[in-house]
């Protein structure tokens, strides 16, 4: 499967981007599990040396011993856990930034198919999944390496024990690892499913006053119900899946140290080996399914490890919405748009040239039209037929962020984002320019007057503590104030009165004068303020005048604008 | 704002978060339905871990044998017993686990349907004063670290806190005097899980706070990705990503820095422990008490218990970090659970009344007033009278009030004071707002339609469509009205959006209808056909619009001219045209800016 090898690159570059700190979380982590492997074969040997036969010296010395083995393995505990709980939260720290680097990406395309709690569920829990693989990996080298440590210290006391312990572990983790298989697919089934449950819920909660309105709390509960029903039946099947896991692991431990303690008390009664090795080769084998059900465990960490990795892949190669292009356009371009027979869903052969300076208003009685047609000058998608240029230039051929760089798209549901007022005015304003006059031709001094703090007030997120027609003067306010060659706006005033949307057509007006600026709306107000309006009915070019004209002349237009 | 509100520098007031007690109590009730089960897996995992506990004496038996020097063949029996204990402990762990699974799945699907279920049921300003941040980061992160701690955190603090509680009874069987020995470790546990415990308090509470900042930030920069690629806003968005991100790694590292010298502490417990059982079995052993054998499995029972108690100090880590969530999601569940204060009061349904009856007043609203805090006086002992089926358009200047009134009429709003008597009407919607705000909830087109009514046929889908002249796009979607919809599915724009909301208006076939200014959010090309739209919805109903267009005032059987919360004109449309008053003011500069030359309709 793509996804999975593709998957499996996110893993591989989220440990060698921290194969340091996992390097030394590996090395210092063995070095606590060797200790651990020690602690046992230690109370062997003190009860072999000093209680058998009490020795109090003997006593003394021993447990000094065990004391330097404990210092040992707390040091390599402390530090290694550190390193590799460094490696996990740097790696999830960095996915979580590609993640939004590719959601940002100008290109776009990675929001298809995907909610934006989804997304952000993949930025969150699956970057942290992936990079806990850092940690697993960490611990699962240490256990293997207290796996030998214990191994060796069985066969320094006895070749036959050591030896079955070396074939028995594996064997163990083999079988754990098999068993561990299907858990593998239940985990990514549950974490789907888990996914959905949360998008789900999210999705309800952002609608939330929409379903007040509609009285539609009880329909909507019902329905969350359903999924998170589902959802519960999912986990309760991997639970069992894991819990019987658990219990085959616990047998065959069990029954792998009563083959131990069998065989080691045989070589003891034939005197090959002293009391102490059995203690102690009994000691390890109860130390030994620590490591080993760690391996278990680090194979389930990865088992989830390599289904969030999956989903990452998938959004890092989400395809673009378009492309290609990486021309720049020139810096101080006079600002000519023009479109050459353009044809793109519901519009067919447009020809329009908006001369640099000019300000066109566009009337398109299909919203859908309108859409089709900002999504083509903001280059979110690259027309079926004809083209668009910008100044001789096709935007196809420009890189989509350099061309915003110059060509603002101001859509109708732009986005504000939770800040200060001033802060969103001056978002994507030139450094140190000054915001007034778009604040001023935006009427956002009204908004700013009722806002505690006033221009300082911090808005919410999204804008959430300003009305919606405070929120569309001030995400006109930031487009004005970001100054760019060409500005494209899409209905800016629908929520505003009627006396600030006049005040606003003439700010507009002032605030852009000499620079190319298209209105798409159907506004009188807005229109009456613009050099010529195109009406766009049926997905083509219908008529061309300045307002007064087209209202005095154009019955259709007259429809289109004033009923 | 002359008298600010204790929480206005503030911004946010986050939703409350519940008490220990109140969430202990909480948990017991969502437990209560499942004793049986909470119980039996206990029992078994009990079960469990005592058979596990014979395999140190059986080990210590061998021992005994060998240092004997008995025949091989005396190894048969312990060595045996050894493999049945193994395979009961398989089984009876796999069976506990299981229910104690299925209890913790059941009881987490329980608190998160309540949680969704409340939190849909919060009265509305209450969730505009709280913002839908704290509330989603509720329904996905705490939620989720509630489930973590659900998964893994119950079962293994289950079986550790059994396995310790047995060992310790085994310990004292063999010889009460290493129960003692062993009991000296305990001291230096205690006071590292005291200085853990006080210190983990304040980190935790500080990351969760960070975490809840990264989530809104990515929220919202996902959410608007469209306006930051367009704004160029990119570099800006992803640094402030970056930065609480890394905020909320710093604070993670300064944990998990904690939680290691937790562990540390927890070594030097554990060598005193071993040590003095080491140092008692000497003793004994010494002095004949014991055998060489019990002295062994002594040891190896303290051995055993490093593992489990580890992991039960560490767990109070999670059991923690779930409290907190569980406290943040009681909090909600509790919110709601209290009757609504003023639903005696000012009830906005109180007269039971039959939408086909035709009546005088379908709709009364007395004395209203509201204020959004102290200081902030919105409405003004407004009264307000609807006739059954008379539509009647709300207009004034931004700020007036409109929106408010409309909320309090529609029932979504508490009034400050005064009372609102509107239709109960046939099912649940008897009144339906409808505003600006387009939410299309992902899904099918057919799904989100029926959230307005859920036992709709396909032919009712489809009837709603067509009255709201959205039939025709919507059969032509790629799947018709199987086409999945909402955010990642196939995007609407706002006017099929608003169409929608429209259509769910007709489905919920209610008496009343509020509609908000719903026809602003298609900007003007749409606004015509969202006009006809809307005008097809509301045919039949008693309706309240608030209208930014004049048109939809002219259409309106009454025009109510809002002005700084009071109503300050009521009459019919040519009437108030006519006189010279602040509708005809309005009227002039609406009409003014539709060109001088066009005929007044």
């Amino acid at each position: 499967m793509g996804a999975d090898s593709a998957g499996r690159g996110v893993i591989r570059r989220a440990v060698a981007g921290q194969r340091r700190d996992v390097t030394v979380g590996s090395v210092l982590g063995a070095c606590h599990q060797i200790g651990e492997a020690l602690v046992p074969v230690l109370i062997g040997l003190i009860v072999d040396r000093a209680v058998v036969r009490p020795d109090g010296g003997a006593l003394a010395v021993w447990l000094l011993v065990l004391a330097v083995v404990y210092t040992l393995l707390s040091f390599g505990f402390r530090f290694g856990a550190r390193a590799g709980e460094r490696a996990a939260e740097q790696a999830a720290h960095e996915l979580r930034l590609d993640v939004v680097r590719r959601v940002l990406a100008p290109h776009g395309g990675a929001e298809a198919g995907r909610p934006p709690g989804a997304l952000v569920n993949v930025a969150t829990e699956d970057a942290r999944r992936v990079g806990a693989v850092n940690m697993a990996l960490t611990l699962g080298i240490a256990a293997v390496v207290g796996v030998v440590a214990g191994a060796v210290l069985l066969l320094r006391a006895s070749l036959p024990l050591g030896l079955l312990v070396l074939i028995g572990a594996p064997v163990l983790m083999a079988l754990g690892h098999f068993l561990a298989r299907p858990l593998e697919h239940r985990s990514e089934a549950e974490q789907e499913q888990a996914a959905h449950a949360s998008g789900v819920a999210a999705d309800l909660v952002a609608g939330v006053r929409v379903l007040k309105g509609l009285r539609a709390e009880r329909a909507a509960v019902d329905r969350y119900r359903a999924t998170s029903q589902a959802s519960r039946d999912a986990n309760v099947r991997a639970a069992r899946a894991a819990a019987l896991q658990t219990g085959l692991m616990l047998t065959l431990t069990g029954s792998f140290i009563a083959l131990v303690a069998l065989v080691g008390g045989r070589l003891v009664l034939s005197g090959s080996i002293g009391l102490g090795a059995l203690v102690s080769a009994v000691g390890l084998a109860l130390f030994l399914p620590g490591p080993i059900s760690v391996l278990a465990w680090v194979g389930a960490e990865l088992a989830k490890g390599r289904a969030s990795a999956a989903r990452i892949a998938d959004v890092l190669a989400a395809p673009g919405e378009t492309t290609g292009g990486s021309a720049e356009p020139a810096a101080h371009a006079p600002g000519e748009l023009r479109l050459n027979g353009l044809g793109h869903a519901g519009l067919d052969a447009l020809d329009l040239t908006v001369r640099p300076g000019e300000h066109l208003g566009v009337v398109v009685t299909d919203p859908a039209d309108a859409a089709t047609l900002l999504h083509c000058l903001a280059r979110r998608c690259d027309p079926e037929r004809g083209s668009v240029e910008l100044d001789g230039v096709p935007l196809t051929e420009l890189a989509p962020a350099a061309l915003r760089s110059v060509l603002l798209v101001a859509e109708h549901d732009a986005q504000l984002f939770d800040g200060t007022l001033l802060e969103n005015v001056t978002a994507a304003a030139p450094a140190g320019s000054d915001p007034r006059a778009a604040m001023d031709a935006a009427a956002v001094d009204e908004v700013a007057s009722a806002l505690a703090g006033g221009t300082g007030g911090r808005i919410g997120e999204r804008g959430s503590s300003l009305s919606g027609g405070q929120r569309q003067r001030v995400a006109l306010a930031r487009a004005l104030a970001a100054d760019r060659g060409v500005l494209v706006v899409h209905d800016p005033t629908t929520a505003v009165d009627a006396a600030t949307e006049a005040r606003i057509a003439a700010g507009i007006r002032r605030a852009r004068t000499g620079r190319t600026t298209v209105l798409v709306t159907s506004s009188p107000a807005l229109l009456a303020a613009t050099d010529r309006v195109v009406l766009v009915d049926g997905g083509t070019i219908t008529a061309e005048a300045p307002h007064e004209d087209l209202v005095r002349d154009h019955p259709a237009y007259r429809t289109a604008v004033l009923t | 704002m002359t008298t600010p509100s204790p929480t206005a520098d503030t911004g946010a007031e986050l939703l409350p978060i519940a008490t220990p007690a109140r969430t202990r109590a909480a948990l017991r009730t969502l437990i209560r339905p499942d004793r049986g089960l909470a119980l039996t897996g206990l029992g078994i995992l009990v079960a469990a871990t005592a058979v596990g506990l014979l395999v140190q004496p059986l080990l210590g038996r061998i021992v005994d044998i060998v240092a004997d020097g008995r025949p091989a063949g005396d190894l048969t029996l312990p060595v045996v017993l050894l493999v049945a204990v193994a395979v009961v402990q398989g089984l009876t762990t796999t069976l506990g686990l299981t229910r104690i699974a299925r209890l913790g799945e059941t009881v987490l699907a329980r608190l998160r349907e309540r949680f969704v279920e409340r939190a849909l049921n919060l009265p509305a300003d209450r969730l505009e004063r709280a913002g839908a941040g704290d509330l989603t980061a509720r329904v996905t992160g705490d939620v989720a670290r509630v489930a973590e701690a659900v998964r893994s955190a119950l079962p293994e603090m289950a079986r550790s806190v059994l396995a310790i509680l047995l060992t310790l009874g085994a310990l004292a069987l063999l010889d009460v005097r290493f129960l003692l020995a062993a009991l000296l470790a305990v001291p230096v546990q205690l006071l590292t899980a005291r200085w853990y415990v006080r210190r983990a308090l304040t980190l935790y509470a500080d990351q969760r706070v960070a975490n809840g900042a990264q989530q809104q930030q990515l929220l919202e920069t996902i959410g608007g990705a469209v306006t930051v690629r367009g704004h160029r806003l990119e570099e800006q968005h992803t640094e402030r990503s970056a930065g609480r991100s890394r905020k909320a790694v710093d604070l993670t590292m300064r944990s998990v820095n904690l939680v290691l010298g937790f562990y540390g502490r927890l070594h030097i417990a554990e060598y005193i422990g071993l040590a003095a059982v080491l140092i008692a079995g000497f003793w004994l052993v010494r002095d004949g008490a014991v055998s060489i054998g019990t002295a062994t499995a002594a040891a190896l029972y303290f051995h055993s218990l490093f593992g489990p108690v580890n992991a039960a100090l560490v767990l109070l880590d999670d059991a923690q970090s779930a409290a907190a969530g569980l406290a943040r999601l009681v909090g909600v569940t509790d919110l709601a659970e209290q009757p609504e204060p003023t639903a005696g009061k000012a009830a906005p349904v109180s007269v039971p009344q039959q939408r086909t009856v035709s009546s005088e007043a379908a709709v009364i609203v007395h004395e209203v007033s509201h204020a959004y805090g102290p200081g902030r006086p919105v409405l003004h002992e407004v009264s307000l009278t609807l006739k059954a089926g008379e539509h009647v358009a709300l207009v004034g200047t931004s700020g007036a009030g409109k929106s408010t009134l409309a909320r309090i009429v529609a029932g979504v709003q508490q009034p400050t004071t005064g009372t609102v008597t509107a239709p109960a009407g046939t099912g649940e919607a008897a009144v339906v707002l409808v505003t600006q705000e387009v939410h299309v909830f992902t899904g099918s087109l057919a799904e989100d339609l029926r959230l307005a009514r859920p036992d709709a046929s396909d032919a009712d889908l489809r009837t709603a469509l067509s009255t709201v002249h959205a039939l025709d796009w919507a059969e032509a979607l790629p799947d018709g009205l199987a086409t999945v919809v909402g955010e990642g599915g196939h995007r609407l724009d706002p006017a099929r959006a608003q169409q929608l909301a429209l259509a769910r208006l007709v489905l919920a076939d209610p008496a009343l209808a509020v509609l908000d200014e719903a026809t602003a959010e298609a900007g003007s090309a749409g606004a015509r056909v969202l006009e006809r739209s809307a005008e097809a919805a509301l045919a039949g109903r008693t309706a309240l619009v608030v209208a930014h267009r004049l048109t939809q005032a002219v259409a309106a059987d009454r025009v109510v001219v809002l002005e700084a919360g009071r109503v300050v004109e009521s009459g019919p449309h040519e009437e108030l045209r006519d006189a010279d008053g602040p509708y005809a003011a309005l009227w002039r500069a609406w009409s003014g800016s539709r060109a001088t030359t066009a005929p007044h309709p």
